[in-house]
């Protein structure tokens, strides 16, 4: 692995130069006359049409750890924890179709950035909206490190980096990139992900179509492609002497897992901080409407992704390379090594660097948005300028960044991946308060954040506790409850929401102050063409 | 509780059939695909693809399809400020493009 193939590797570094010069020239990309604003910098002026939100959008919810880890598990286990990311990504649309309007109007008429500032309008709470901007910022960060590893894999396949027994050293490349990135999204905020977000995806779509025509001739057809994936999911695996996998889910118990994995990270998306910056940037509600409908090629290029899974396994090569550095992760990367010319592997290796970077300034610009506005703005300095918070915010983003940067660089890869795990769990508890917020406030503010208290705890252990014989905590995300094997993310929020109910009869009973609400229930409907000019709140209406 | 009653109308009360239509077919979109027992099957094979596969494969672009026909009957649907006026023609939307 010490040899660098200089051919991909140069691709690699040409389009990484591409991508790095665009990022800077975005800052000039449909620019205002005021840029120190967080409109401009963290949501792009609120300015996006359907087309860019598309790209945007799909750039910000398909990231390069996605690329890396739904074909990993495809490879390793099959379709309950892999293929069910297909499924998610069918559900989450019809579903978000329902709330996400409403969220963009609201959010457009009050001018709210993050999530965590509706909570704050809806519920006068700002208990409740600090606990919301909390657990986003927690989500993101190991979001941001998985990004990383992401690249690392890539990286590694190349022999790039991977001679030194030195961390500094050995992550230079990928700190050298990282670098580049938090001074780009410095610079130029959202605009430069949503520019970058189109060569991102045409090398993606590239590389996947590309991948779907050409490996299954090169390996026997998909007939041999999926015979290969059931078998090595019907082998027993030597160390838990069960079978390595599901390939179709027949049981009860599987059916369930995969559906409530679906189920939950589907409507955990779109609470995701990145997923709502993405979707406040747009210009008009029909914008977000029309993408939920756009969306779901993306999902189709998810689907073939995730086969390429089974494609690894087909390919004895691959399969042994993956198998000798002992790292499912790497699937892809070698599949590509293997069957690919090196100019066509560095394009697809330069697909995965730059869509992790895309996600990873989207991430890191929410979390920035999130400190400045639900805590700095509101515990700190509530008179902060629109310039002083979108210096903060800029500032934020690059301390956010280096965070993720030492998560890769330092702890092993595992405990990124398992708080990113807990991420998904933890995100889904701000559910009650933002999604059904939305519709209702009937819930109470605090009976929502001792509901998100209880979800938060419950979820931490219970995925603390789930073993396997090959690892003793932290080895998924589903657990058993009630003899029914459950993603544990959504028995959490169920819980959550029952603590919220109970509480909130009891609350209301003894008649606790509801907290104010500025928002009209027709301005969840609202659909202003004018970017929103703080609008004060006339009192006595 | 101190909401005040809805000023504007709803889509959903000045058009509640449409309005339950579209909730009926989004509530459809996630069950067939909620529901696994429905395609956990191997057979019957599609060219080489197992049926498990097949049916998540072709679900996606017949979804969009189904949202993006949801999207424009909400468009048609949309409460101007006098709904029982042709809501296109109020559309501000079209206007501004």
């Amino acid at each position: 692995m010490s040899h660098v193939n200089y051919v991909t590797f140069t691709i690699v570094l040409v389009l990484f130069l591409v991508v790095t010069l665009t990022g800077f020239a975005a800052a000039r990309w449909r620019r205002a006359e005021n840029m120190l604003h967080l409109d401009e910098w963290g949501l792009g002026g609120r300015s996006f049409g359907t087309f860019i939100a598309w790209f945007l959008l799909g750039g910000d919810l398909y990231t390069a750890y996605t690329f890396i880890a739904v074909p990993a598990a495809v490879f390793g286990a099959g379709a309950v924890t892999g293929f069910f990311a297909v499924s998610y990504t069918i559900m989450v649309f019809p579903i978000a179709l329902v709330f996400l309007p409403r969220l963009w109007s609201v959010a457009r008429v009050h001018n709210y950035v993050t999530p965590a500032d509706f909570v704050r309008g809806r519920y006068g709470s700002r208990g409740l909206s600090l606990a919301v901007a909390f657990t986003g910022i927690l989500a993101l960060m190991p979001y941001i490190a998985l990004q990383l590893v992401g690249i690392q894999a890539v990286l590694t396949v190349m022999g790039v980096g991977t001679t030194s027994t030195n961390t500094f050293v050995k992550d230079l490349p990928l700190i050298i990139a990282f670098l580049i990135l938090a001074v780009f999204t410095y610079v130029s905020g959202l605009r430069a992900p949503a520019l970058i977000a189109f060569i991102k995806d045409t090398l993606v779509y590239l590389m996947i179509i590309v991948a779907v025509l050409y490996i299954p001739t090169r390996i026997g057809g998909w007939g041999h492609i999926f015979a290969a994936g059931q078998a090595h999911l019907k082998a027993i695996s030597p160390t838990t002497h069960k079978p390595n996998g599901v390939f179709i889910p027949i049981s009860g118990n599987s059916q369930l897992a995969f559906s409530t994995l679906a189920l939950g990270s589907a409507l955990a998306l779109f609470c995701y901080p990145h997923a709502v910056t993405a979707v406040l940037s747009t210009k008009r509600r029909d914008v977000i409407k029309r993408n939920m409908a756009l969306l779901p090629l993306y999902s189709i290029m998810l689907a073939f992704i995730a086969l390429l899974g089974y494609m690894a396994v087909a390919d004895k090569t691959t399969a042994a390379n993956v198998k000798k550095a002992g790292n499912a992760q790497l699937a892809v990367p070698y599949l590509f090594q293997h069957l690919f010319p090196s100019w066509f592997t560095g394009i697809a290796f330069s697909a995965i660097v730059i869509g992790a970077l895309v996600p990873a300034a989207i991430m890191s610009i929410a979390a920035a948005n999130l400190f400045t506005r639900n805590i700095f703005r509101e515990f700190f300095k509530p008179d902060a300028s629109p310039a002083l918070q979108t210096r903060m915010s800029q500032w934020v983003s690059l301390v956010v960044k280096l965070g993720a940067l030492l998560f890769a660089v330092e702890l092993p890869h595992t405990f990124s991946i398992n708080l990113q795990l807990l991420g998904g769990i933890w995100i889904l508890e701000t559910f009650p308060a933002l999604v059904f917020g939305l519709f209702t406030r009937w819930l109470d503010r605090w009976a929502l954040l001792a509901g998100w208290l209880g979800g938060m705890v419950f979820g931490t252990i219970a995925a603390y506790k789930v073993a396997t014989p090959t690892t003793s905590h932290w080895a998924g995300s589903v657990d058993i409850e009630f003899g029914h094997t459950v993603y544990i993310g959504l028995s959490a929020v169920i819980l959550n929401l029952a603590i919220a109910v109970v509480l909130t009869l009891i609350l209301r009973a003894a008649r606790v102050p509801a907290g104010a609400d500025e928002t009209r229930p027709h301005q969840y409907t609202d659909d202003p063409a004018a970017a929103p000019v703080p609008v004060p709140v006339t009192p006595g209406t | 509780m101190t909401q005040p009653p809805v000023k504007s109308k709803s889509s959903l009360a000045t058009h509640p059939v449409t309005s339950a239509i579209i909730a009926i077919v989004l509530i459809a979109a996630v069950f067939f695909v909620l529901y696994v027992p429905l395609y956990a099957r191997a057979t019957p094979k599609v060219g080489d693809f197992p049926f498990f596969y097949f049916y998540l494969l072709i679900y996606m672009p017949v979804l969009g399809i189904v949202l993006w026909i949801i999207v424009m009957v909400q468009r048609r649907l949309r409460p101007g400020p006098a709904p029982d006026a042709p809501a296109a023609a109020a559309d501000p939307g079209e206007v501004a493009r």
